[in-house]
């Protein structure tokens, strides 16, 4: 079934139609009956009229000549009066009641009647087709009505079904706007009791599901949280071993890699936990987006140093409303990955520029760059592109991507990734909306 | 002439509602796009048209029997047309969508070729009855009449039809499609012995005391079934020879995919 509402519209019709037709035709023959009764009865009273008639004034009257009727009047055999449109021979067999015969082209109904003597009969006849046909017209005028009011009923029945599928339909739109983070229960009161077993099992559903999101991120946050103070212990242990220990040894270098990936693993979930939005304390303010990329850009310059890589910044002052903290964070995770996955000697470029439908931040850098379809996953937490055994080789979580989605979800922008304009490698594009920017405005 | 009317246009209504309902059904189930039937009713309408408005030529082909030979051939094109229909149906194709464009093309030549044939009767039909402007009230009701009946009873047939358990629907839309095919066999006959190209013969029986053919009910099973009053040998062996030919090679289809699913 694709639609309820045209399931029922279309069999309720179908079932009136038919039960209305059907009835229509029962009727149809009925009153065809009565009326046919009815003439028959005008063809007596007219043999009575005849008959009621003395022979003399047979002689005294005028024909009738019209050709609806017709009638004859015999006695002791002999044709004593005739209509016009009458036969001079018998229109049928002298024996009392009502038979179907044929003359002057046409098909009668004709009743013969026994005269006040038992010489005279009375013979009246009315023509078939014109008493089907007056028949017809008299029982048409009460069908024709019932017939007509078929579609009235069509409409009401659409109108009537979709108003009772309203609520339906109103639950419908409840659950499809619902932001995918919206997991507060649906309102029950007002609801027809067909719905409210549907309503209070999936708040139900809701509520559940609330409640073990919250404990995921609960858990991953104070997991991160504890895991937070034995890293830092771990890290000036293995500091003091380095001291004591003599020369290069490969295994404490190995053993220092996996203390700093734990600890910027740890770092990341907690970062990304602070940005979703139900944990996300905004502090919205005016602030520079240019200049809050120039500090990051400081902040990682011995990252791009030491990898002999060129950082450029491109644009002018923008001024628009953004939590600091956060935008801070977005950079940092963007500018880390352009320098991960850029080789030694390779360009970053990042660019902030506006137009009158907001503010564009550009970071592009001269890597590898990302496969189309993996645009997509790359900002599902924990992905990386080839899987776990990364073939750069570059040292990540898979939840940098993951943050600077909340971030800009927060700020209700728009990220898109592309190719960059390098030769090869990657392009973010961060699109701020208008209502961002337009209170204070960039500078071109 | 109400009456007239109604029967007329019932009778061939109801049989291509018919015919539609279950293919239909059938096409939901199987999971075809229901696109094809406005391909079957524009082209079965505009051929309708046509047809109707050939006979005087079709009329004088083959000795003056034209219309009743080529009816016929109508009807035993679209009993070919079913049967290839039932014998498809009557197995599990989901997974063969492949074929889903021969099978929709089949079923738009099969629904096409009965709304030619049906639909050309009303036709004549109505454009015969309405020049006479006294009856055109009565005819046209009838007609209306006719046709709503035929049309509602294929909407709930269909609707029938889709909610019945899934697994039934194959068995009963086989017996409903052979039972169609079959009067459709049995009224070539007619046509060709009314041609006089079957031998005309003494009625096998004569029912329409208890259920005359010209009733709502009669039309009804006419469509169904193939009901009819007083068959003669030759209808009755057309009718239940085609009956018989359909079942046996739908039963062959589903033995031989059968076989070949295990294999």
């Amino acid at each position: 079934m694709k639609s309820i509402r045209a399931f029922l519209v279309m069999v309720l019709l179908a079932t009136m139609t038919l039960v209305v037709f059907i009835a229509a035709l029962r009727g149809y023959r009925a009153s065809m009956v009565e009326v046919e009764a009815l003439l028959d009865g005008q063809l007596v009273e007219m043999a009575q009229l005849l008959d009621s008639l003395h022979p003399d004034e047979f002689s005294r009257t005028e024909a009738y000549e019209g050709e609806e009727f017709a009638f004859q009047v015999w006695v002791s055999g002999k044709l004593l009066k005739k209509s016009a449109s009458a036969p001079r021979t018998l229109m049928a067999p002298l024996t009392a009641g009502f038979r179907d015969g044929n003359f002057n082209s046409y098909r009668w109904r004709v009743l013969a009647k026994q005269g006040h003597t038992s010489e005279q009969w009375i013979l009246v006849a009315q023509r078939a087709d014109l008493r089907i046909r007056l028949a017809e017209e008299v029982t048409l005028e009460a069908v024709l009505p019932i017939i007509a009011s078929l579609p009235i009923a069509g409409v009401l029945i659409w109108l009537v079904v979709g108003r009772g599928l309203q609520p339906l339909r109103r639950l419908a739109r409840q659950l499809g706007d619902k932001r995918s983070d919206d997991l507060s229960p649906l309102p029950v009161s007002g609801s027809p009791a067909e719905l409210r077993q549907v309503i209070n099992s999936t708040n139900s559903l809701l509520n559940r599901l609330a409640l073990a999101f919250d404990r995921e991120k609960r858990f991953a946050a104070d997991a991160a949280h504890e895991l937070r103070t034995p890293i830092s212990v771990l890290k000036i242990n293995m500091h003091n071993l380095s001291r004591d220990l003599p020369g290069d040894n490969p295994n404490l270098d190995k053993l220092k890699d996996g203390i700093e990936r734990v600890g910027h693993l740890v770092e990341q979930i907690l970062a990304l936990y602070r940005s979703t939005p139900e944990q996300f304390m905004a502090n919205f303010d005016h602030l520079d987006l240019h200049a809050l990329a120039q500090e990051a850009i400081g902040r990682h310059y011995d990252e791009f140093s030491s990898r002999d890589q060129q950082i450029e910044l491109v644009g002018h002052s923008c001024q628009m409303v953004g939590d600091h903290f956060a935008l801070e964070t977005l950079l940092q995770n963007l500018l880390s990955n352009a320098s991960k996955y850029t080789p030694r000697g390779g360009q970053i470029r990042v660019s902030v520029r506006s137009d009158n439908t907001g503010a564009t931040l550009l970071v592009e850098d001269s890597g590898p760059g990302i496969a189309r379809k993996e645009y997509q996953r790359v900002f599902e937490r924990f992905y990386r592109t080839g899987g776990d055994r990364h073939g750069s080789g570059v040292r990540g979580c898979g939840l940098g991507l993951a943050i600077v989605r909340h971030i800009t979800d927060l700020h209700n922008a728009r990220i898109e990734l592309g190719r960059s304009s390098f030769t090869s490698g990657l392009s973010v594009t961060i699109s701020f909306p208008v209502s961002t920017v337009n209170r204070v405005g960039c500078q071109a | 002439m109400l009456l007239t009317s109604v029967i007329i246009v019932l009778r061939e209504v109801l049989e291509a509602a018919l015919i539609i309902s279950v293919l239909l059904a059938l096409s939901r189930i199987a999971g075809i796009r229901l696109t094809w039937i406005r391909w079957a009713l524009g082209t079965g309408t505009l051929a309708a048209i046509i047809y109707a408005g050939s006979t005087a030529v079709v009329s004088d082909w083959f000795d003056g029997v034209g219309q009743e030979v080529i009816n016929a051939l109508l009807q035993v094109a679209i009993y070919v047309c079913l049967v290839i229909l039932a014998m498809y149906f009557s197995v599990d194709h989901r997974a063969e969508e492949g074929k889903y464009l021969r099978l929709r093309l089949l079923m738009v030549i099969g629904v096409s070729l009965a709304i030619m044939r049906e639909g050309s009767e009303v036709f004549i039909y109505l454009s015969g009855s309405i020049s006479d402007l006294s009856q055109f009230t009565s005819v046209l009701t009838g007609g209306l009449v006719g046709a709503g009946i035929g049309i509602s009873a294929g909407v709930l047939a269909y609707y029938l039809l889709l909610n019945l358990r899934r697994d039934i629907l194959p068995y009963l839309s086989t017996v409903l499609l052979a039972f169609v095919a079959a009067g459709m066999a049995g009224q070539a006959a007619l046509l060709l012995i009314q041609a006089d190209w079957l031998p005309s013969q003494q009625a096998l029986w004569d029912s329409s005391q208890w259920l005359p053919e010209d009733s709502v009910p009669g039309q009804l099973l006419y469509a169904l079934i193939g009901y009819e009053a007083s068959p003669t040998p030759v209808q009755a062996t057309a009718y239940f020879g085609g009956l018989l030919l359909l079942l046996v090679l739908v039963a062959f289809h589903r033995y031989t995919q059968k076989s070949r699913a295990s294999d």
